[in-house]
């Protein structure tokens, strides 16, 4: 039970020590970015085979705990750090250009990422509050830099410090909640927690209610829910492109894994309530995050707002409590490719630095760089939840989990607000499709490796969208 | 199983005769529009496969197709085709090859143009096919791109507005009927224990009078922004006067049948004892838009907007057959859904036509147009006598049926609809008036060239079926004769309510047949 399992952290293992070999590299010789290329390779393909025997070994073994019952071996952890895996490789591929024109701090930027993703897969492996705060540092502090690494930029230089003052404050708030849980419950193992809570009265509810709430809010500043999330369209604008969709995946899926770790794990007792919580959060994110996204000029933050009403829709999957898990997961992974995409697109039109993306410059898209347009329209599409590609069938289930568990208002809430978000959606559509036919034809040069991640962003959406069977397969051992 | 996977077929060519009209290289682009018309002909003969084998006298659905797609959601592949839906596959796969032959003006980005229709096509058939009701909303909510595209690009100044407001009120219709659907889904796993959404399960249910009272309302948005039933019709004059001819085409055509198609297909069946509720609702609406779509017709300026607001009126005879409840009027209302698709359509042609030569469609800058351009006018004319209801032509057998199958169940909504059938008669021959006779006052209308050969051909499948409709009707209804009954009496098996006996139905078949 309290074991110490090796493979448990494989991924994690594999991922630091991609890490360090890459700035060890770069401290002795000096490689191209070629060379940069094949070593990230190598370890994100090791980091996939790790994954894999974690998954054979949860099949045969069945869901085990180690390090002193610190992290979770089950699917659920698995497969976030599968999606997490997925996001990494896309969003790296993506910010390529830009962290080969950093030059000689090529190596950082990778080391960076790399770093995050070892947090977030820990966050959604971690079965304990203080460990869960550990694996949220290491994931948030390597992103409060990433969104500062062009040191160049003054904007980028804000986003940076607003996103690491705030995010501090939002860890900071989390593990008060977690102090206040140990000091009703006397524990902060997750197991632990529940196992005191079933059936012993609890001396302090007030203590444990509040304890709860902090958690759930300094989460909801991670996945940027309502009214959390105010720092996310400045932070998503001023941070370099190439990495904002990265940054935007994996804060949410590491996020969103240790919320259900926590509150199903922990409290499962008493998930009528946080399950109310989590359906007002839900609603005031989809609200809040439709109406501002509608009066944005700018697609980067008409894209942070739509990821504020995207953590709504996650949540009222999570509201109905477990029967919701496996949609939620759905969501997450899907609207992880579809964020990192958009990203990319954004980067492909407005370039790497931070100098605004304001509508017009998507005008005549479709003329200028016709796979391009395509592809944004298709992401734009696939966000706002049209059938036929991945955001339709990750709303319906998170829709259908919702109205199952008793939350009627909150489905017709989240409905009415994916009518309102077709504004801003079709918004980019428009600008790209059904203006600009006139003016300049310069053709729009976009490097591989993003072309790459948008090819594969938007089949993605597509394809899982029209065929989501396998992927809907694979997710259905995690909510047990 | 004859006719084995002709359905699924029937859905997938036009999606890929889209792919290949995009695969065109851009130097060949003068191919585009004629493969486009080409492949879009592909489905004709498999739907006159379709109505041809049709087994006349059965009221269920048939060449049924049934497999699992999304296992895990208790999604399927679940086609079938009956009276009611037959012959708007059969309406859809005729007008668009008509509206990419009609669409010579669209000069630019002609492979997405084609594409686009295409893929619209593909959406409508599989509205009109689907038996689940996960695939119904799929093919629902999918067309909306296609059409937003079609108005947003290919539009007249206005268009982008237009298209806008076309995609946000019909997908606030659906977004309310997506939650009655998954509020039926889970109901379904409840009484049946999986969770499902095919139709034919839907119809096993046993859902209480006030859940029948909410999923009702919940469907009846969608659909009636999608007829459009007044006050929801605002979308419509926009999308209709911005797209280009080949949309208004469809739009009218064949978009606005979801409407109807949906009230029939779901309202009726499924949830009867509140369609009993909402008679009085629907039909007073359905009143109100006949004859206020055809007052506004008659004052408007502009050509297109008049044959626009007529839609309006058309459809309200339509719903009045609908929530009439007796054996002719849904006939009648299927019936019409097919003339309005034929000649509305026609009207849209000739409107598109006369633009294309004159850049105008205000009927002040016309009159004369006659002399200048004469087969024009005689086409117009038959066009419009078809859409009045001229006995002998199509529009007659349908409001016929409508009007004497509803005056049993509702006389005072019927007789005030009445009057929309001379109003009808007033703004389509008034415009006639002033568009092509009297003397030719502005010189630009004297150089008018008459239709082209090609132009005149687009015409001849509708002209034929108007006639063929009009002589012989007996073709639809006995198609749709029996399906229609048969949700007449799923109404009346499962509420009170009795139907008044089938009186004249025979009568006026064989009576407008002989």
């Amino acid at each position: 039970m309290t074991g110490v399992s090796y493979l448990a952290v494989a991924p994690e293992i594999i991922l630091t020590a991609g890490a360090v070999v890459v700035l060890m590299v770069d401290v002795f010789a000096r490689p191209s970015s070629r060379v940069h290329g094949w070593l990230v390779s190598a370890t994100y393909a090791l980091v996939a085979i790790a994954i894999g025997f974690q998954w054979r070994r949860v099949d045969l073994d069945g869901p085990g705990v180690s390090f002193g019952g610190t992290l979770l071996l089950n699917h659920l952890s698995v497969t976030v750090r599968a999606i997490l895996l997925v996001a990494t490789v896309l969003g790296t591929a993506a910010a390529w250009r830009m962290l080969v024109g950093l030059r000689r701090r090529a190596a950082e930027g990778i080391a960076l990422i790399m770093v995050a993703t070892v947090g977030f897969m820990l966050m959604g492996a971690s079965a304990d509050l203080v460990m869960t705060f550990v694996a949220l540092e290491v994931g948030s502090i390597a992103l409060y830099v990433l969104a500062g690494i062009m040191r160049s930029s003054p904007a980028g230089d804000e986003a940076a410090m607003k996103y690491f003052l705030l995010g501090a404050f939002a860890s900071a708030i989390f593990i008060y909640g977690g102090a206040l849980v140990y000091a009703a419950t006397g524990s902060t193992d997750v197991n632990e927690i529940a196992a005191r809570l079933s059936g012993v009265h609890v001396t302090r509810p007030a203590v444990l209610l509040i304890g709860v709430g902090l958690i759930v809010v300094g989460l909801g500043f991670k996945v940027t829910a309502a009214p959390f999330h105010s720092w996310a369209p400045d932070v998503y604008q001023g941070a370099p492109s190439g990495v904002v969709g990265f940054m935007a995946a994996v804060a949410k899926i590491g996020g969103f894994a240790a919320l259900i770790n926590i509150l199903t794990g922990g409290f499962e007792r008493y998930s009528g309530a946080w399950g109310d919580g989590l359906a007002l959060i839900a609603a005031a994110s989809v609200t809040l995050g439709t109406l501002l996204a509608i009066q944005q000029s700018d697609v980067r933050r008409m894209l942070a707002y739509s990821g504020v009403a995207h953590a709504g829709f996650i949540l009222t999957g999570l509201a109905a409590g477990l029967v919701g898990i496996s949609g939620v997961m759905f969501y997450v992974a899907t609207y992880s490719v579809m964020v990192v995409g958009a990203f990319a697109a954004v980067t492909a039109v407005s370039g790497q630095a931070n100098t605004g993306s304001s509508f017009e410059e998507y005008r005549g898209l479709a003329r200028r760089s016709p796979v391009v347009a395509a592809v944004l329209a298709t992401l734009m599409i696939a966000m706002s939840g049209m059938p036929l590609t991945t955001g339709f069938i990750g709303k319906f289930q998170v829709f259908t989990s919702a109205w199952e568990g008793g939350y009627e208002w909150l489905v017709i809430t989240g409905l009415l607000a994916s009518v309102a978000a077709f504004f801003f959606y079709l918004r980019l559509v428009v600008v790209m499709y059904f203006r600009g036919d006139e003016g300049a034809e310069t053709t729009l040069v976009v490097a591989r490796s993003i072309r790459w991640v948008l090819v594969v962003a938007a089949g993605a959406s597509v394809a899982l969208g029209i065929f989501p069977g396998p992927l809907l397969d694979l997710l259905n051992g995690v909510g047990v | 199983m004859s006719g084995f996977s002709t359905l699924t077929a029937l859905i997938l060519v036009p999606v890929a005769g889209a792919v290949i009209v995009m695969l065109i290289p851009e130097r060949r682009r003068e191919l585009v529009r004629p493969l486009g018309v080409v492949l879009s002909l592909v489905p004709v003969p498999l739907a006159g496969g379709l109505f041809l084998a049709f087994e006349r006298g059965e009221a269920g659905f048939q060449f049924v197709e049934r497999s699992v797609w999304i296992e895990r959601l208790g999604v399927g592949w679940h086609l079938g085709v009956d009276g009611i839906s037959l012959l708007l596959v059969v309406l859809t796969t005729v007008l668009v090859p008509v509206a990419l032959a009609a669409s010579g003006a669209i000069e630019h980005r002609v492979r997405l143009f084609v594409a686009m229709n295409l893929l619209l096509e593909a959406g409508l058939i599989g509205v009109f096919l689907s038996l689940d009701l996960f695939l119904f909303f799929v093919f629902f909510e999918a067309i909306l791109i296609p059409m937003a595209f079609i108005i947003g690009i290919w539009g007249s100044e206005n268009r982008i507005y237009a298209a806008v407001k076309f995609f946000l009120y019909t997908a606030l219709g659906s977004a309310l009927m997506l939650a009655g659907i998954i509020a039926l889904a889970l109901i379904h796993r409840e009484q049946l224990g999986d969770l499902s959404f095919s139709y034919l399960g839907m119809l096993d249910l046993d859902l209480g009078h006030s859940t029948q009272r909410w999923l009702f309302g919940a469907f009846v948005v969608a659909f009636a922004i999608k007829v459009p039933v007044f006050p929801l019709h605002t979308w419509l004059p926009d999308a209709h006067v911005e797209a280009p001819t080949a949309g208004s085409v469809l739009l009218a055509g064949v978009l606005l049948k979801l409407g109807t198609y949906g009230l029939l297909r779901f309202n009726l069946p499924l949830f009867p004892e509140a369609t009993l509720d909402f008679v009085p609702l629907l039909a007073t609406l359905a009143v109100v838009g006949v004859i206020y779509g055809a007052v506004v017709a008659i004052v408007q300026p502009d050509l297109k907007k008049l044959v626009a607001y007529s839609s309006v009126s058309h459809l309200g005879f339509i719903v009045l057959g609908t929530f009439a409840l007796t054996s002719q009027s849904l006939e009648g209302s299927v019936v019409q859904m097919i003339n309005h698709g034929l000649t509305t359509g026609a009207l849209f042609l000739l409107v598109g036509m006369i633009y294309e030569r004159r850049h105008t469609k205000l009927i002040a800058d016309f009159g004369g147009l006659a002399s200048s351009m004469p087969v024009f006018a005689g086409m117009f004319l038959f066009i419009a006598f078809a859409s009045i209801g001229l006995p002998g032509l199509n529009g007659f057998v349908g409001e016929f049926l409508i009007l004497v199958g509803s005056y049993p169940t509702l006389p005072v909504y019927t007789v005030l609809a009445a009057t929309g059938v001379i109003l009808a008669a007033v703004y389509l021959l008034w415009a006639y008036e002033r568009v092509f006779t009297g003397e030719i006052t502005d010189p630009a209308n004297r150089q008018v060239s008459d239709l082209s050969i090609g132009e005149t051909l687009v015409f001849v499948p509708l002209v034929a079926l108007i006639i063929v409709l009009g002589v012989y009707p007996k073709v639809a209804l006995d198609v749709i004769g029996p399906s229609t009954d048969a949700v007449l009496e799923r109404v009346e098996a499962t509420t009170g309510y009795e139907a008044p006996e089938p009186g004249g139905s025979d009568l006026v078949a064989s009576g407008s047949g002989g």
